[in-house]
């Protein structure tokens, strides 16, 4: 029983944190612009985030560190300074984003205002944030986010060529710098660093062991894989209906629309109950990771189960990156062109995200037994140098294609 | 001389740029190209309200915005000069932008009306081709 209700942890992160306004975006984009042929996109980010989250938890059991104490430990004060800049400016925007994602999706059920309704966003994943436990959050919003598989049902309802999907799994010359671009943004959307700092804090939270190792692994592989899923049923979805049509998928409305095509309203309120869900949960992933990393680098007490008092700075920033993040939206800024761009930009802090974790995860002295094997060690590495080609071409593609636009 | 700083050179540029400069014909076909996409959405928006398969809603607040959308680069495609040999196509644009936003400007208004979506879904579809045509000639 424990270990189910442990995979919950896995769960939120995939559909709160993997599924966010930047999967979203570039996933139905990317369908809608290429059809089927970025599908190969989806695992590669996937079983990179599998890995890395699988890492970050296992270090987390074994010598109860959260990303953010690795950071601080393992770099020089001035390099995990920066980290934490760079890694709290994306966290913030990205929560801009999923807040201003909430208002829209609001908006478009009640018709008021999209300003008003991200305020209201606020207030619901503030009180949630404050009012829930750890479990209570991960259940809300993870279990809420799984409306989202109505894309996977879309996905086959709509009869696709399933030939041509399995070719779309086999990556294919790049046809054009959008092209580079959406592989890019598809693989670090998946990538997001406040996936990892989200996940290994809560493993801290909930007071991992090393028993809990084959949790974190079934976490890790289930609850991620499931994310890729639903970007796969996304993308399928976004081929099938706004390639034929024409249509470039710029709002959070086309995403609804893409599965009251299928299913009509039916479909159409399923999707916004899983978007808001994914968006809210998502949002408390990016203001939890941005107060944890805060807390870890400077070593106050964190997490929902110390409680307010003993806590007080962890709450406190909580709650500024909640109403701060809504001033960002108050502007009236478009929350997806924010999400391009901080998907595509979160790709230079990625490499300051994963080095600590790899670098604990194979440090024998700290890990003991559970150090890395061949295969994490492998993939570890491979993917880290794939972060690195990552780090250099996405500013360059951002440029080149104009944040997507061609 | 005296070198302009590169910031006060930048925001210098991002004003000329807003001022409406000159167009080329891949920038008006680029345009163009929003209006089809447009339009083909809205048909989809449309679709639904003609056979009631969405919520009302959804249907008003999705239409302005992509509404929003083509009054936007109307003016956009207004303010911008054309050189002699793209000033008919510029002007066709113009008013197919203003055409794409009045459609679903309709759909806005009367997300319920089921005869006026069919309507409007068929104005769009007639507006998406008509903007694939003109892409076309670009």
């Amino acid at each position: 029983m424990r270990t189910i209700l442990a995979v919950a942890l896995g769960i939120i992160a995939a559909i709160g944190g993997f599924v966010d306004i930047g999967d979203l975006v570039f996933n139905v984009g990317a369908g809608a612009t290429f059809g089927y042929s970025l599908l190969w996109a989806v695992p590669v980010g996937v079983l990179g985030i599998i890995v890395f989250a699988e890492m970050s938890g296992r270090v987390a059991a074994v010598a109860g560190k959260a990303n953010f104490d690795l950071v601080h430990e393992r770099f020089s004060r001035p390099v995990a300074l920066m980290t934490l800049v760079a890694s709290l400016v994306l966290s913030f925007f990205t929560l801009a984003a999923e807040l201003g994602g909430v208002g829209i999706l609001l908006d478009l059920f009640f018709d008021v205002s999209p300003q008003l309704f991200a305020l209201v966003g606020v207030l619901i994943v503030t009180v949630a944030a404050g009012v829930l436990s750890f479990e209570a959050i991960e259940r809300v919003f993870g279990y809420g986010g799984l409306a989202l598989l109505v894309y996977v049902v879309a996905a086959v309802d709509l009869d696709p060529d399933w030939s041509r999907i399995g070719h779309g799994f086999v990556p294919d010359a790049p046809s054009s710098t959008l092209y580079c671009y959406y592989a890019v943004g598809l693989i670090a959307a998946a990538l997001m660093p406040y996936e990892i700092y989200f996940y290994s804090s809560g493993a801290v939270e909930e007071h991992w062991q090393r028993r809990d190792l084959t949790v974190n692994r079934l976490n890790a592989i289930i609850g991620f894989g499931l994310g890729g899923l639903l970007s796969v049923g996304l993308m399928i979805v976004a081929a099938q209906v706004f390639l034929p049509a024409g249509v470039d998928p710029e709002t959070l409305g086309s995403v609804a629309l893409a599965a009251q095509v299928p299913f009509g309203e039916t479909g159409l309120l399923v999707a916004m109950l899983g978007i808001f869900f994914a968006l809210g949960g998502a949002a408390i992933d990016t203001c939890f990771s941005g107060a944890y990393n805060l807390a870890q680098m400077f070593d106050w007490r964190w997490g929902k189960e110390e409680g307010i008092r003993r806590a007080r700075n962890w709450h406190v920033t909580v709650l500024a990156l909640f109403l701060g993040g809504y001033g960002v939206v108050a502007t009236g800024i478009d929350p997806v062109a924010l999400t391009e761009y901080a998907v595509v930009l979160s790709v230079i802090a990625l490499p300051l995200t994963y080095w600590p974790i790899l670098h604990a995860a194979g440090d024998r002295e700290l890990m003991g037994e559970a150090v890395n094997g061949p295969i994490a060690r492998t993939l570890g590495w491979l993917y880290f140098g794939l972060i690195c080609v990552l780090t250099v071409a996405a500013p360059v593609l951002l440029v080149a294609t104009d944040a997507g636009g061609g | 001389m005296k070198r302009i700083p590169a910031p006060l050179l930048a925001a210098g540029l991002v004003l000329v740029a807003g001022c409406g400069g000159p167009i080329g014909s891949d920038e008006l076909r680029r345009g163009v190209e929003t209006l089809d996409a447009l339009a083909a959405e809205g048909e989809l928006i449309a679709d639904g309200a003609a056979r009631d398969r969405t919520k009302t809603t959804f249907t008003r607040v999705h239409a302005r915005t992509l509404g929003d959308e083509a009054d936007h680069e109307a003016e956009k495609l207004a303010d911008a000069s054309a050189p002699p040999e793209l000033a008919g196509a510029k002007r066709d644009a113009v008013r197919l932008a203003q055409d794409v936003g009045a459609a679903l400007g309709d759909l806005q208004v009367m997300p319920d009306d089921v005869a006026g979506a069919r309507a409007a879904h068929s104005r769009l579809r007639h507006l998406s081709a008509e903007a694939g045509r003109l892409a076309g000639r670009l």
